[in-house]
């Protein structure tokens, strides 16, 4: 057997064959895009103003972070850190956000669909948020509270915590009333109830909130930094395209989406897989 | 010796999910249930034999009439009542072995203990090496095995039983009665066994209570003198005493089927 051949082998015993056929097919896009984009260089067909090199962008990222004094500088969020002051303060942000918007949105959405009076108090300014976009609150939110943290971070939370809301709810409303009868029949308590039914059954919907509220609110997030911000990469692309540095802005819609689609891989499609695949909750052909 | 359950005089009436009208379920019901009896209910469909149930359960709030549970009126849901319902109520969030310890979990018994008693139904109930598979990976008999040793494990006073083998194969079903049959003599529960099936209402009661159409009366109660050691379907297909008891059963339930099909 060829060298190659046994390689090869050992790579699709390691990955599995699924996996690698998946990654494959889903990075073609990519290759032509980046191919597409680094052809425009060596052919000259767009100008570099428009479309900068891939080296420049990549550049770009060293040069942003060259003043910075090592790495407790980049966490205490100093200025000559520009690159890592960016990324983390968005993340930071979101983090945040998450911590608040996910727990409270579940907590009154799970109330919700378990009492009707609940949901009838909240469904209807629940639509009456929702039917303004997230970000037709930036004008308002940076009357209310300037330019900065707040502004981002309340722009968020209104996307995620309705989102969650709604997700929940509709989870809890989802669940068949036998699992809650035979709780109640062998002794268990409303508190039972909610935590051995109400939250295990909404599963699918509340991971498909969060799902759905993160992937929002991280789009509402950027637009906020872009118009209500100080800093983050909403604040980096937009205040880099004022200062015609495209290389910049490139580098922080790359590392925007890089962040997107890591946290969705490695944060909620584990998740998913933890809860509802292992309870059989989804629907898979057989 | 004073009945384990009584029902006395109740009727029920609730109105219909989609013309809002009044239907009469259940009209004057009486009976007792005698502690270790195996009781099977039959009526022809909408006949207020789910309902029964439901009101036993302490799931339907009920206003006239009384039933109690050792002479302690029934009041909404308790663990005294364990119930089987139709559809495989085992949680699909959790294994076999917690789905059946389910009840003592709640009512904050230890996990060695827990486990202990959990691993005697699993036995009990044939499911040893499926511990911790999920149900979403069980067949539709193991489900229904796994939802009777949840409801047994929990240790109830009187075990609701609502058609619980009506979805599963007719080769399972029969199976799953035997069992039935097997585990009323290893834990002498009282069982209240709703079924529309007479055959099986034969093969699993003491006694066999049948009800008449919508409203629902108890129309005759059918006495079945067979020992449960002699209940295996190949020897009782064959039984004089099981074939005239279910073909008495057959006459009582044609004659209602038949007045709710005049109807």
């Amino acid at each position: 057997m060829s060298a190659i051949a046994s390689v090869s082998i050992a790579v699709q015993r390691r990955f599995g064959r699924q996996n690698l056929r998946k990654f494959f097919l889903g990075s073609i896009p990519f290759v032509v895009m980046i191919s597409l984009w680094h052809m425009n260089a060596v052919f000259d067909w767009l100008p570099p103003v428009f479309i900068p090199p891939i080296g420049e962008v990549w550049d770009a990222f060293f040069i942003l972070q060259e003043d910075c004094k090592g790495f407790g500088a980049a966490l205490a969020l100093d200025q000559s850190c520009l690159m890592s002051t960016h990324i983390l303060s968005s993340l930071g942000r979101v983090v945040l956000a998450a911590v608040i918007g996910l727990p409270f949105g579940i907590a009154f959405g799970v109330l919700a669909g378990m009492s009707r009076p609940i949901s009838k108090i909240l469904e209807p300014i629940g639509i009456f948020a929702n039917s303004i976009s997230g970000i037709a609150w930036i004008p308002l939110a940076i009357v209310w509270f300037g330019v900065g943290w707040m502004t981002t971070l309340f722009i968020m939370l209104n996307t995620i915590f309705w989102l969650m809301f709604f997700n929940s709810m509709m989870g809890v409303r989802g669940v068949a009333r036998v699992y809650e009868q035979s709780v109640l029949t062998m002794g268990g308590s409303r508190l039972d109830v909610i935590r051995d039914v109400y939250l295990p059954g909404a599963m699918p919907s509340i991971i498909t909130g969060m799902r759905m509220s993160m992937g929002f609110g991280w789009r509402a997030l950027i637009a906020a930094e872009m118009i209500g911000g100080d800093s983050g990469l909403g604040f980096m692309i937009f205040s880099s395209a004022e200062e015609f540095k495209i290389e910049e802005v490139f580098l922080g819609v790359i590392i925007i989406s890089i962040i997107f689609m890591a946290t969705d891989k490695y944060l909620l499609a584990p998740l998913e897989k933890w809860t509802i695949h292992r309870w059989g909750l989804v629907w898979k052909p057989t | 010796m004073p009945a384990k359950l009584v029902v006395e005089d109740l009727t029920h009436h609730y109105p219909d999910e989609y013309t809002g009208e009044s239907v009469h379920a259940l009209e004057k019901i009486n009976l007792e249930v005698q502690e270790g009896e195996l009781i099977t209910v039959v009526g022809p469909s909408g006949c207020g034999k789910s309902t029964l149930l439901n009101i036993l359960a302490g799931l339907l709030p009920y206003r006239e009439g009384l039933a109690s549970v050792d002479g302690v009126k029934i009041d909404g849901p308790g663990s005294d009542r364990g119930v089987v319902f139709q559809e495989h109520a085992i949680l699909p969030w959790r294994s076999v072995a917690k789905n059946i310890g389910h009840g003592l979990e709640l009512r904050g018994m230890a996990k060695d203990e827990r486990e202990a008693r959990v691993k005697d139904f699993i036995e009990l109930v044939g499911l040893t090496g499926f511990e911790d598979k999920y149900p979403h990976e069980l067949s539709g008999g193991m489900k229904q095995r796994c939802a009777v040793a949840r409801t047994l494990c929990a240790d109830p006073v009187v075990m609701l039983m609502d058609e619980p083998f009506a979805a599963v194969d007719a080769q399972t079903r029969i199976t799953l009665q035997e069992e039935l049959n097997r585990i009323a003599i290893a834990t002498k529960k009282t069982i209240i066994f709703i079924t529309h099936a007479v055959d099986e209402a034969a093969f699993l009661g003491d006694r066999c209570f049948v009800f008449s159409a919508r409203p629902g009366r108890l129309k005759a109660i059918v006495d079945i003198n067979i020992p449960r050691e002699k209940r295996i379907w190949a020897d009782l297909s064959a039984d004089d005493e099981f074939i005239t008891k279910r073909d008495e059963i057959l006459k009582l339930v044609r004659e209602e089927v038949s007045v709710a099909v005049e109807e």
